[in-house]
C-alpha cells in the first residue's frame, strides 16, 4: 500500500508530468533505458544495447525481443517512433516536449526494422542517450487514431476505463476510485527479470491511496496501514518515526544529501522597486556579507536536527561527481561581514545597533517564505536572528506557494527563501535555473534578451559549452567552473542541504532509497513485502 | 396552492438565484485577484517559459478578466462551468463527482445526527433526570466544538484505538465529525422545545385526561416540539455543508470541500467558481425547501 498526495489528472505522462502522473508511469509504462537514480548509471530497459556515431549525434538502439504490451500486442520500433510523434505533436502540447528539444530542435527518430531504432540529435548534446530516461513508450495500436484526430490529450483521462490504459510497465491499472484509491495488478506480459532470472515484479498488486497531506500520511504510516509514502520525511517527523522504527513498524533509511536545498535570493532585476529604493540590496558585497554572517552549522543543528550538511551553493554533495568540493563553504566571520557592509556604504550612523544606508534609512528587508514548510520558516527566522548580529533588521513573512510565486513573478519582493524540485543531477537538465533567460532564474526572472551581468554571460556561455560537449570529463570541468563563478557572485545564498530520509513499512523489502523522486517506488518492480499477520 | 404561497416561492427562488450568481461570480473574481496565479507548479518543476506561455494560451488565461468572466457566465447558460487548469478537464463532471461524495457524507452524518431528536425529547421530558445530567454537558461541549476540531480528535482516537479506519474514503471519522455537533444541536433544540410543548394547554389537557406519560410525551408533545426544529432545518443543512468543507480537508474525504481547497491553492479559477456555484446551489436549495415547508406549516411566514 502506497500513497499519492494528489489524484492523477491523466494516465498519459506526455499530457501532464506532475508527481502522480510520474509515479503511475513508473507502475504502468516503461522507457527505453533508465538512469538509475541511486548509481546514476544508464541501465537497459526496453532497449538492450546501443551504439553511437563517432560524433555522438546518431544513436542506434536494439530493442528487447519478445516484449508484449499488457494487452498482449507485440512492442516494436513503430511504438518508439509513435511516442516521439506524440511528444512533439503541437496539438498535444506535451509538458515533456521542451526537455526533448536540443537548442529548440527535435530529435529525429526512425525505425530501421521492428527491433532497431535510430535517433539523431540536431546538434551535439552532452547527456546523449540519457535523454531517454523517463520517456514512456506508448502503445501505437491504442493511441494512433487519437493522435491523428488531435484528441490524444483526452484519451487517457481520469475517467478512462482501466483496461484501456495499456503499457509495458510492471503493473496494469485494475481499478480507479477517483479521489480515493487506485489499484494496480501485475502485468502478466512484463518483460523484466531479476539477477537470478525470476520474473518481475515480485508484488501481485499495488494499492495506492490518495492521502492529500503529509500529516494524514504520517498517521497512516503510524497505524501500519501504509507501506510507502509519497515523499521524503520532514525534519519534524523524524523523532516520531525513530520511535516507530524502534517498535519495528517502519524502517528509516538515509538516501543521501538532498538535491533541492532552499535558497535565499534578492530581487536583482534592474527594473525592480528595490533597485530604486534600496540599491544596496542588489550589491554583491551585501550578499557576501550575509553569507559570512550566517552560521550554517547552527542551521544544520537547530533546523534539521543535525540531518543536513552546510553548503555553499545549489550543487550539493548529493549531485555525486558533479559536485565541486573546491568551492569552499563559508565559515561565519562577523568582522569580515561588517567590513563588506561598510564597503557597501552601510554603517550604524544612529548608534542604535542597526545599520543605516547613506541616505540615513535603516538597513531592513523582508524575507518571503513558504507557509507550511517548517524547515523554510525556521531557517528564515534563524537567519533574521543571526543577521541582527551585524546590524541588519529582517522581517519574515510566510505565504502560500502561489502567493509567494506571485510576488516573485511580479518582481514585488525584497528577498525570498524558497526552492524548487530537481529531477536530475545532470546540469544539462537544469537550464531553467542556470541560464539567464531561464524560467527559474530566480534572482532576475524576466532577464530575456541578454544577460544582465558579465558573470551571468560567462555562466550562460559555460553552460552551453558543457551541454554541447560529448566529453564527460570536459563537462565536469566546465561545471566546476560554473559553480565557482556562482560562488564568487552569490546571486542566491545557500546554507544547508538536508539529508534525505525515507520511511517505509518494515515489511517492505528491496528498497533502494533515492534522493530523486520518487524515493522508493522508482524500482517498484523489485519491491516485495512480507504478508501481513492476520488481524493486523 | 394559494396565490400568496406561489408569490412567496417565486420570491424565494429569485433570491436563491441571486445568491448563487453572486457567490459564484465573487469566487471567480476574488480567486483571479488573489496574489499568485495558476500553473506555478509547472514553473517550480522547471517548466520552460514557452511551455508555460503555451499552456496559458491554451487555457485562455492570457485574456482579460472581463472576457474570461463573460465567457464563463455565457457557458453557464449551457451548463458549462469552464475547464479546470489543474485537471485539464471540464469542471462540471469533476464538481458533480465530488459533490456526490459530499452529499453521501452529509447524508450519513445527518442520519447519525437525527439521534439527537429522540434523545432531546427524553431530556426535555425530564430536565432534572439522570439522562439530562449526563447528556446536557456533553451536548453543550459538542455544540461548542467546531467540526474541524472534532475531526482532529477523532483522528487521534482512530489512530490510538483502531476503532475507525482512517483510510481515504472511510466514512467513520468524517461523518462522526460532522454528525456529533449537529446531533448535539438537535438534542438541545429538541430538549427545550419538548419542555415547552409539555407546558402547552392541549398537552396538559391530554395528561389531565389520564393518558399515560409516555403517550403524552411521544404522541402529543413530541410532534408539537418538532415544529421549531423544522424551522431551522435550512440553517442546519447549511452548517452541515459548510462544516463538511473543513472536515473533508482534514480527513482527506474526496468531496467538494477538498476539491475547492486544492483549487484555491492552485488558483484554479474555474474550478473554484464551479465549486462555489455547486455549494451555493445546495445551500440555496436547502434553504428554499426549508422556507417552503415553514410557509406551508405557518402562513405568517409567507408575508416575510
Amino acid at each position: 500500500m502506497a500513497s499519492f498526495h494528489a489524484e492523477p489528472t491523466t494516465f498519459d505522462r506526455l499530457v501532464a508530468s506532475r508527481a502522480a502522473e510520474q509515479r503511475i508511469t513508473l507502475l504502468t509504462q516503461a522507457s527505453l533505458l533508465r538512469v538509475n537514480p541511486v548509481s546514476h548509471q544508464v541501465e537497459p530497459r526496453l532497449a538492450t544495447a546501443w551504439t553511437s556515431s563517432p560524433d555522438k549525434l546518431t544513436w542506434t538502439l536494439k530493442l528487447r525481443d519478445g516484449v508484449l504490451f499488457s494487452d498482449g500486442v507485440p512492442f516494436t520500433a513503430a511504438d518508439v517512433v509513435f511516442t516521439f510523434d506524440a511528444l512533439y505533436d503541437s496539438r498535444l502540447a506535451s509538458d515533456m516536449a521542451s526537455g526533448y528539444l536540443i537548442r529548440g530542435k527535435p530529435l529525429v527518430v526512425r525505425a530501421i526494422d521492428d527491433r532497431t531504432v535510430m535517433l539523431t540529435f540536431p546538434s551535439p548534446y552532452g547527456p546523449g542517450i540519457r535523454i531517454l530516461d523517463g520517456l514512456p513508450i506508448l502503445p501505437r495500436h491504442k493511441l494512433a487514431a487519437a493522435l491523428a484526430a488531435g484528441t490524444l490529450r483526452e484519451s487517457w483521462g481520469r475517467s478512462t476505463p482501466p483496461s484501456d490504459v495499456v503499457g509495458l510497465g510492471p503493473f496494469v491499472l485494475a481499478g480507479n476510485t477517483p479521489g480515493q484509491a487506485l489499484r494496480f495488478t501485475r502485468n502478466p506480459h512484463y518483460w523484466g527479470t531479476d539477477d537470478r532470472g525470476r520474473a518481475l515484479p515480485y508484488l501481485d498488486e499495488v494499492d495506492i491511496e490518495i492521502v492529500p497531506n503529509q500529516d494524514a500520511e504520517m498517521l497512516r504510516l503510524e497505524s501500519g496501514d501504509l507501506d510507502v509514502t509519497n515523499d521524503f520525511i520532514r525534519p519534524e517527523d523524524v523523532a516520531t518515526l525513530r520511535s516507530l522504527a524502534s517498535q519495528g513498524i517502519v524502517t528509516l533509511a538515509e538516501a543521501g544529501v538532498g538535491l533541492d536545498p532552499s535558497a535565499l535570493w534578492f530581487d536583482l532585476a534592474p527594473q525592480s522597486k528595490v533597485a530604486k529604493d534600496r540599491p544596496w540590496l542588489q550589491r554583491e558585497e551585501f550578499r557576501q556579507a550575509i553569507s559570512l554572517a550566517v552560521d550554517r552549522q547552527a542551521m544544520v543543528d537547530s533546523v534539521y536536527l543535525g540531518l543536513a550538511v552546510p553548503i555553499a551553493g545549489p550543487v550539493t554533495p548529493g549531485f555525486d561527481d558533479w559536485y565541486s568540493a573546491d568551492v569552499a563553504v563559508p565559515v561565519r566571520d562577523l568582522a569580515r561581514a561588517k567590513a563588506l557592509l561598510a564597503l557597501a556604504g552601510l554603517t550604524d550612523r544612529h548608534g542604535d545597533g542597526i545599520l543605516d544606508d547613506p541616505a540615513g534609512k535603516s538597513v531592513h528587508f523582508t524575507v518571503l517564505t513558504q507557509k507550511g514548510r517548517t524547515d523554510r520558516e525556521r531557517t528564515a527566522s534563524l537567519l533574521a536572528a543571526q543577521l541582527k548580529a551585524v546590524g541588519i533588521d529582517v522581517d519574515v513573512v510566510a505565504l502560500d506557494t502561489n502567493a509567494l510565486v506571485g510576488h516573485l513573478t511580479a518582481d514585488d519582493y525584497d528577498a525570498i527563501y524558497f526552492g524548487a524540485q530537481t529531477s536530475s543531477i545532470d546540469p544539462a537538465d537544469l537550464p531553467q535555473f542556470w541560464l539567464s533567460g531561464g524560467s527559474f532564474h530566480l534572482w532576475d526572472l524576466h532577464e530575456a534578451d541578454k544577460p544582465a551581468t558579465a558573470w551571468e554571460a560567462q555562466i550562460d556561455d559555460l553552460w552551453q559549452r558543457q551541454a554541447a560537449s560529448t566529453d564527460d570529463a570536459e563537462r565536469h570541468r566546465i561545471f566546476a567552473t560554473i559553480q565557482q563563478v556562482f560562488a564568487d557572485h552569490l546571486p542566491a545564498l545557500y546554507f544547508a542541504a538536508p539529508k534525505v530520509t525515507v520511511a517505509f513499512g518494515s515489511r517492505v523489502h528491496g528498497v533502494r532509497p533515492s534522493v530523486l523522486q520518487p524515493p522508493v517506488l522508482w524500482n517498484v518492480d523489485s519491491l516485495s513485502v512480507t504478508p501481513r499477520v492476520a488481524g493486523r | 396552492m394559494t396565490s400568496s404561497l406561489v408569490a412567496f416561492i417565486a420570491r424565494r427562488v429569485a433570491a436563491a438565484l441571486v445568491l448563487v450568481a453572486v457567490v459564484s461570480t465573487a469566487a471567480f473574481v476574488l480567486t483571479h485577484l488573489a496574489p499568485g496565479g495558476p500553473l506555478t507548479d509547472v514553473l517550480i518543476d522547471g517548466g520552460d517559459k514557452v511551455t508555460v506561455a503555451k499552456k496559458w494560451e491554451r487555457l485562455g488565461l492570457d485574456r482579460p478578466l472581463v472576457t474570461q468572466l463573460g465567457d464563463w457566465v455565457g457557458g453557464l447558460a449551457r451548463f458549462d462551468l469552464g475547464r479546470s487548469f489543474e485537471y485539464d478537464a471540464p469542471v462540471a463532471p469533476i464538481a458533480r463527482e465530488k459533490a456526490a461524495n459530499t452529499a453521501r457524507l452529509a447524508a450519513v452524518a445527518l442520519a447519525i445526527a437525527l439521534i439527537g431528536l429522540p434523545v432531546g425529547v427524553l431530556t426535555g421530558a425530564r430536565p432534572d433526570g439522570w439522562l439530562s445530567a449526563v447528556i446536557t454537558p456533553i451536548a453543550v461541549a459538542l455544540v461548542s466544538c467546531p467540526p474541524i476540531i472534532g475531526a482532529l480528535g477523532l483522528l487521534w482516537l482512530a489512530v490510538s484505538t483502531g476503532w475507525f479506519s482512517i483510510a481515504p474514503g472511510s466514512l467513520g471519522v468524517p461523518s462522526l465529525a460532522l454528525a456529533l455537533p449537529l446531533a448535539a444541536t438537535l438534542e438541545r433544540l429538541q430538549s427545550q422545545a419538548t419542555a415547552e410543548a409539555l407546558r402547552a394547554p392541549d398537552v396538559m389537557a391530554a395528561a389531565a385526561r389520564g393518558l399515560s406519560p409516555q403517550r403524552v410525551l411521544w404522541r402529543h408533545a413530541a410532534p408539537q416540539s418538532l415544529r421549531p426544529v423544522l424551522g431551522i432545518a435550512g440553517v442546519l443543512i447549511g452548517s452541515l455543508f459548510s462544516g463538511s468543507l473543513a472536515v473533508e480537508v482534514v480527513t482527506g474525504w474526496p468531496g467538494l470541500g477538498q476539491l475547492m481547497y486544492g483549487a484555491l491553492a492552485g488558483r484554479d479559477v474555474f474550478l473554484v467558481a464551479g465549486c462555489a456555484l455547486v455549494g451555493a446551489v445546495v445551500l440555496a436549495a436547502g434553504n428554499l425547501v426549508a422556507d417552503i415547508v415553514r410557509a406551508l406549516v405557518d402562513p405568517r411566514t409567507r408575508l416575510a
